[in-house]
């Protein structure tokens, strides 16, 4: 059995009071209380505040370029897919400069779960305008408001057959963990939208503001209901923000349609094609 | 016997390659040796498309200026090439189509009509064609039903007879009428060495899969587009994981992700993709990750010239990335040389844990050739993938991926093994993985790469290859890559002129050994450097890198490759017969 102890790594470098402590800390309790160790999986940071989550987790990690998490944990995980693979990013990483890779990954349903830091900000760069800020955000590269409308991550994800969406909230730490586990359990692709303050770049979404506009699914809701969750992602116009498990389907992970790849043993441990003749056939 | 052109012309979407291949396989079938080159737009339909074999006895390795046999399936093709022809050249036409005047083996046959007759699709005119052909060039028809059965026998026996009853009309209509015109260039060897004719794309899928690397990704893009298919064809036999990813930036990081999850991976692409790569070579460098990466080159800049053919990114290939990293650029010159450097690639890849790039262009990547069956088996049979420190399990504990060496290489894990994890960090890092911004641990890693490169030239270096008697020779002409045929075949023709040279052959590009490389450049020859390309950019790499400089250049840079005729003109008038 693991403990969150072997998940640490060095200490992490956030500012005082910044969401991402919550996260970090949500996602080594969500692999202990999976029963993961930090050789059982392979994480994928982003760059940004939230991929410097690098030197702070223990795994078998890629801490690759801006915006190619996605792409490297996608690739990893068809050579190695008995291991689990998790996505750590920001909103700019993941929705601006990765936006391609994810809503191709969604289409893939390949089996990572991607956890974005949802600040609306780029904090490593000092604060300048993400693209999930509500249009009209002020920022440095944004002096007299953001012209362009804000990302739905959420309704993209869904629009582009993402197998599981969800979002939470840096402020409830119980919360956070809980649907990274769900996250992390779903076979196929899992978006978990992280609203989180960025207390030193953001004065706008801030916990304050969040706190009276977060609201949980009830057991009413029916997460395999795609009408509704669409519905549910349009709440953020309204600036309602609603945590919990959106949408969640069971359809088969990427690497299980690759036909030619058996299902419990790795393409790196498959033994070598050696049967050179039956190709070159074709040539004679 | 001499090499003999035989060359086919039509609108684009005619059936030109296949009709093109079909022969370059019966020659081979012969006994025969080939060297093919086809010229086409990009585009689908409307243009002009051509296709050159070139046929011998002894091995060829380029095409040549003058058609012994043209095809014309339209007006234009007769038009595009009369000033290839001689007297002597064959010409077969359609009579009822167009007429042609001057002094030739006319042989008109009636495509249209026979066409009509039979109410027949456009490409059967092909399939009457290459009867004709087979008749004019006196080879086994047999031959050719044979391939016809090897296409058609899933879609029936009727598809089969229909289309031999179409070889059967131009190769009767040639033995009945033009009987005068057939010469023995198909006659069927005694001994018939059995061997595969390929495309440089062709060859290096085949090496992948003989390398054991079981990941590829790619992005179409002429000329490496055909790769993609041939491995994704392959890959139900295979096993390989083969993903057309949404943009080269996935492409590259995808592969890489592949890789450090612990499978042999390669990429292809074309400049314009690299160009989106490049970012993710710099990751490679860094993390040490290996990886192959096939750049088929094409005329640019930007779009440029989509099927046309140019050396226009050796120095590209050679600085891609930000930052300073150690990367290996490798440049086959033909079919061979792709199969044996692609293998050598995916070894060095993981010996040296760095990007290996394997160079080619348009004219090596499409291009068939012959190539003995033999080479391929008997290389493959002892072949053993050297894995360098790949290992599943660490020698020692704690495990540090980025360990300070002697030979700059540490060991590498692949990820899974209990109780032991790292990262394939993109930031400067400690041994242990971890981000650093020190400047002690900075300074050791940059060092520590370094040396890879050392222990590289040290022991995986190889030395140009030399053509002709170098001790001899007082020319030397300096090439790479795919311009090798040509010079070979210059070679030969020069010699029968009174020009002599040594051809020297550079296949290992980046990094050069400045001792050994300077050794070949010496003060009593006359060097000249042939490139496709309009910069010198391997002299510009000679200069900065061994410090040569070698000051006559012949640089060719219209999408064309350098035609062996045209070289040894060159020669001529460079070194015209010295006066008695």
């Amino acid at each position: 059995m693991s403990t969150t102890q072997d998940f640490s790594g060095y200490g992490g470098t956030w500012c005082p009071g910044c969401g991402d402590w919550a996260i970090g800390m949500a996602i080594k309790q969500a692999f202990v209380q999976l029963e993961l160790t930090p050789s059982s999986l392979m994480v994928f940071f982003d760059i940004g505040c939230s991929g410097n989550m690098n030197d702070y987790l223990n795994a078998y990690a890629m801490h690759g370029l801006h915006g190619r998490s996605i792409p490297t944990a996608l690739g990893a995980k068809l050579a190695n897919h008995t291991l689990r693979a998790v996505v750590v990013g920001g909103d700019g990483g993941i929705y601006g400069e990765g936006g391609n890779h994810f809503l191709h990954a969604c289409r893939g349903n390949h089996d990572i779960t991607v956890i974005v830091h949802d600040n609306g900000v780029y904090g490593l760069t000092t604060g300048q305008v993400a693209p999930t800020a509500d249009k009209g955000y002020r920022s440095k590269s944004t002096p007299a408001g953001i012209i362009e409308f804000p990302a739905n991550p959420l309704a993209l994800a869904l629009s582009q057959g993402a197998s599981f969406v969800a979002q939470s909230f840096a402020g409830d730490l119980p919360h956070v963990v809980e649907t990274i586990k769900k996250g992390v359990s779903h076979k196929g692709f899992s978006l978990i939208n992280i609203l989180q303050p960025c207390v030193t770049f953001n004065k706008v979404n801030t916990y304050q503001y969040y706190l009276p506009k977060v609201y949980k699914l009830d057991e009413s809701y029916d997460p395999t209901d795609l009408r509704e969750a669409f519905h549910k992602t349009n709440e953020s116009l309204e600036e309602k923000f609603p945590l919990g498990v959106l949408y969640q389907v069971s359809r088969p992970a990427f690497h299980e349609e690759v036909s030619h790849l058996p299902a419990d043993i790795s393409l790196g441990m498959r033994p070598a094609f050696t049967q050179l003749e039956a190709l070159i056939k074709q040539f004679v | 016997m001499n090499s003999f052109l035989w060359k086919i012309g039509g609108e684009a979407g005619f059936g030109i390659m296949t009709t093109g291949l079909a022969i370059s396989k019966l020659a081979t079938r012969s006994g025969h040796q080939i060297y093919d080159y086809a010229e086409y737009p990009s585009l689908i339909r409307g243009g002009h498309n051509t296709y050159d074999v070139l046929i011998s006895t002894d091995k060829v390795s380029a095409t040549k200026h003058e058609i012994d046999l043209l095809i014309c399936l339209n007006k234009a093709t007769f038009e595009l090439h009369k000033h290839r022809l001689s007297a002597t050249s064959t010409v077969v036409y359609d009579p009822d189509e167009f007429v042609i005047e001057g002094e030739y083996h006319l042989v008109p046959i009636p495509f249209k009509k026979i066409r009509t007759e039979h109410n027949a699709q456009v490409v059967m005119m092909n399939t009457v064609a290459i009867g004709a052909s087979v008749a004019l060039m006196d080879g086994d028809i047999n031959l050719y039903f044979t391939q016809i059965e090897e296409e058609f026998t899933r879609k029936g026996s009727e598809v089969v007879e229909y289309n031999k009853t179409f070889a059967r009309l131009g190769y009767d209509e040639v033995k009945k009428n033009f009987s005068q015109y057939i010469q023995p260039v198909l006659k069927k060897q005694s001994e018939v060495t059995e061997r595969m004719v390929m495309t440089g794309n062709e060859a290096f899928s085949l090496a992948a899969v003989a390398a054991d690397c079981r990941f590829y990704s790619a992005y179409p893009m002429t000329p490496t587009s055909a790769v993609l298919g041939i491995l994704a064809g392959w890959a139900e036999k295979t096993g390989m994981v083969v993903r057309h990813a949404e943009d080269e930036v996935a492409v590259i990081n995808t592969a890489l992700g592949a890789s450090f999850g612990g499978v042999r991976s390669a990429v292809g692409t074309s400049g314009g993709g690299f160009a989106l790569m490049v970012e993710g070579i710099s990751y490679a460098g860094i993390a040490e990750l290996p990886l192959v990466i096939f750049l088929g080159q094409r005329p640019g800049p930007a779009t440029g010239m989509p099927t046309w053919t140019e050396q226009g990114d050796l120095l590209f290939a050679v600085h891609a990335g930000h930052g300073e990293f150690q990367k290996i650029v490798l440049a086959p010159g033909d079919i061979e040389e792709m199969f044996e450097l692609t293998v050598k690639a995916f070894d060095l890849a993981d010996m040296y844990q760095l990007p290996v790039i394997i160079l080619g262009d348009k004219l090596l990547c499409e291009s068939h050739q012959s190539l003995e069956t033999e080479k391929v088996t008997t290389f493959t049979a002892s072949y053993q993938p050297n894995y360098g420190k790949t290992v599943r399990t660490p020698s020692e504990q704690p495990y540090l991926r980025y360990n300070i060496t002697d030979d700059g290489i540490s060991e590498r894990l692949i990820p899974g093994f209990e109780g032991v994890y790292y990262q394939a960090n993109s930031y400067e890092h400690l041994e242990d993985s971890h981000t650093t911004e020190e400047a002690a641990p900075r300074i050791a890693q940059v060092q520590k790469r370094s040396r890879k490169w050392q222990t590289y030239l040290k022991n995986d270096f190889a030395k140009p290859t030399i053509y002709g008697d170098f001790a001899k020779a007082e020319k030397v002409l300096v090439s790479w890559g795919a311009n090798k045929g040509i010079l070979l075949e210059a070679q030969k023709k020069a010699k029968e002129q009174g020009i002599e040279f040594a051809y020297l052959h550079f296949t290992h590009l980046y990094p050069l050994d400045t001792e050994l490389v300077a050794s070949y450049f010496t003060e009593n020859k006359q060097y000249i450097l042939v490139e496709n390309n309009s910069e010198a950019q391997f002299g510009k790499l000679l200069r900065a890198e061994v410090g040569i400089d070698l000051k006559e250049k012949w640089l060719k840079y219209d999408g064309r490759p350098w035609y062996v005729e045209e070289l040894v003109e060159k020669l001529k008038i460079r070194f015209p017969p010295t006066r008695e």
